[in-house]
């Protein structure tokens, strides 16, 4: 069986935050802490958040779409995951203006987003990337991508809309 | 005018008047005896001279506009109408044809339609630049705020005072409703229209996790109010399930939590109910600021606010006129 083990005290998940408004980073940089997860690094740019996520090596990237340096925020994504392990989400206001499978991404948050839903969905990825599995439904505000929720097992019926 | 002989192999021309002959460009002599497809040229419609074949070979009248050529080359539109002409048996001996010009027309049709074409593409331009402009405004506003958001929570973390804390997280739940209100308006296709019982399950959403000693309960219909009471409806549902979870229902204490959203009779009925210890006795209390602006905030929506006992606890009901 290649279940992973429950352990007591698992490695607190690394956090890149790739946000172009630095208010929003380093807001976000506190509810990552309070999540219980590392906040490893802030780009403002896709071409740092690339040099970061190498150098890092982060668990969970959060990127929003556009950056400093244009509407680059998918194609950094691409690039990020192309030979990395890491799972990427996006938070954006234009949720509709994201490719079809994300760019590879795990899932998106609307902007604007609410403390609690990103403290919800932060918990929800760590459990799903801790345990392989998801815990129960993303929290309302979270919308998976179609590869993810299969990868995690969420029925894709009581997926929040 | 033209008569061709219907019996004759090929049908020849035997007899074209002069109107004929000027409009065509040609001498007597050169066209009687042929076909007169010698007429159509390379951008002659296929389709229009098949319409013509097939009603001379079944013996019809046909009427079609054909692109025909001058003996000089230049093409002109030829209003063609046949029509058989029989003899006692009934065999048909004759076709008579009449053709007129009408070139200009055509060109009058055909300007027309190309100026209804570049009105169409103005039109759908134009449609185009206001919806990517909707598109930026709608990402702007949503990004400030996302901004408003974060810098209160901001200045709330680095704030001890208690009084000072409580004022500014109540403030950052009010600009968190318009937020959610305005992260849902444009998910919609119907831009003019807005979803309450989403709205609501979205505000749960955020407050549930935070509270989970207190057992929620949702009764939601769909209703769709009109965008315009989108933020102020927000406002208000926002600050009846915070003072219910604030007054009703502190923190660490057990206890339950219904919002109902229905139509009924002509009204939007949305209600808030907590088993909390309700109204004071004497049913006059202190109106703070949250109540001050719910209240105001019905004014503006044309509803009708009601509090009282839910025994136990406090049941806000507010209804909005339908068509208010």
């Amino acid at each position: 069986m290649d279940r992973p083990l429950a352990t007591p005290n698992p490695r607190p998940l690394t956090v890149l935050i790739v946000e172009d408004e630095v208010l929003l980073a380093v807001e976000l940089g506190f509810l990552v802490r309070e999540a219980g997860c590392l906040d490893v690094g802030h780009a403002l740019d896709s071409k740092a958040a690339v040099q970061l996520a190498d150098r890092l090596q982060p668990d969970i990237v959060l990127v929003d779409v556009h950056l400093s340096d244009g509407p680059t925020g998918v194609d950094a994504v691409r690039k990020i995951l192309e030979d990395r392990k890491a799972v990427a989400l996006f938070m954006t206001a234009n949720v509709k203006r994201l490719p079809e499978d994300l760019a590879g991404a795990c899932g998106v948050i609307g902007k604007p987003y609410s403390d609690g839903s990103i403290r919800q969905a932060l918990t929800f990825l760590a459990h799903c990337l801790q345990a392989g599995t998801a815990s129960g439904p993303p929290p309302p505000g979270l919308n998976l991508s179609e590869t993810f929720a299969a990868r995690w097992g969420v029925d894709q019926l009581a997926r929040a809309g | 005018m033209t008569i061709v002989d219907a019996q004759a192999p090929d049908m020849p021309l035997v007899f074209v008047n002069d109107a004929f002959l000027k409009m065509t460009g040609y001498v007597r002599s050169e066209v009687l005896g042929r076909n007169c497809r010698f007429l159509q040229g390379p951008d002659t419609d296929a389709k229009a001279s098949a319409t013509l074949a097939r009603g001379v070979s079944a013996g019809e009248a046909v009427s079609v506009d054909l692109l025909n050529y001058r003996k000089d080359g230049t093409p002109f539109w030829n209003a063609l109408q046949i029509s058989p002409v029989r003899n006692a048996t009934g065999q048909i001996i004759y076709f008579i044809g009449s053709q007129v010009d009408v070139t200009a027309r055509k060109a009058a049709e055909t300007a027309l339609e190309a100026a209804a074409e570049e009105q169409a593409k103005t039109a759908q331009q134009a449609l185009a630049d206001r919806t990517a402009l909707l598109h930026e405004v709608d990402h702007r506003v949503k990004n400030n705020l996302q901004l408003i958001t974060s810098l209160l929570v901001l200045q709330t973390r680095r704030t001890l005072d208690d009084t000072t804390r409580g004022a500014l997280e109540r403030m950052l739940s009010r600009v968190s409703a318009i937020a959610t209100v305005h992260r849902r308006l444009f998910q919609s296709h119907d831009l003019e229209r807005f979803d309450v019982a989403t709205f609501v399950r979205d505000l749960i959403g955020d407050v549930s996790p935070e509270r989970d000693e207190v057992a929620i309960r949702l009764d939601l219909e769909r209703i769709d109010i009109n965008a315009a009471q989108a933020a102020p409806l927000a406002l208000v549902v926002n600050e009846l399930v915070d003072n219910a979870l604030k007054h009703g229902l502190p923190a660490g204490q057990p206890g339950h939590l219904r919002i109902r959203v229905r139509r009924l009779n002509g009204d939007y009925v949305i209600e808030v109910c907590d088993d909390g210890p309700g109204l004071p006795a004497s049913g006059a209390f202190e109106p703070g600021f949250g109540l001050t602006i719910t209240h105001l905030l019905a004014q503006q929506l044309r509803a009708t606010l009601t509090f009282e006992s839910g025994a136990p606890g406090l049941r806000v009901t507010m209804k909005i006129p339908v068509h208010g």
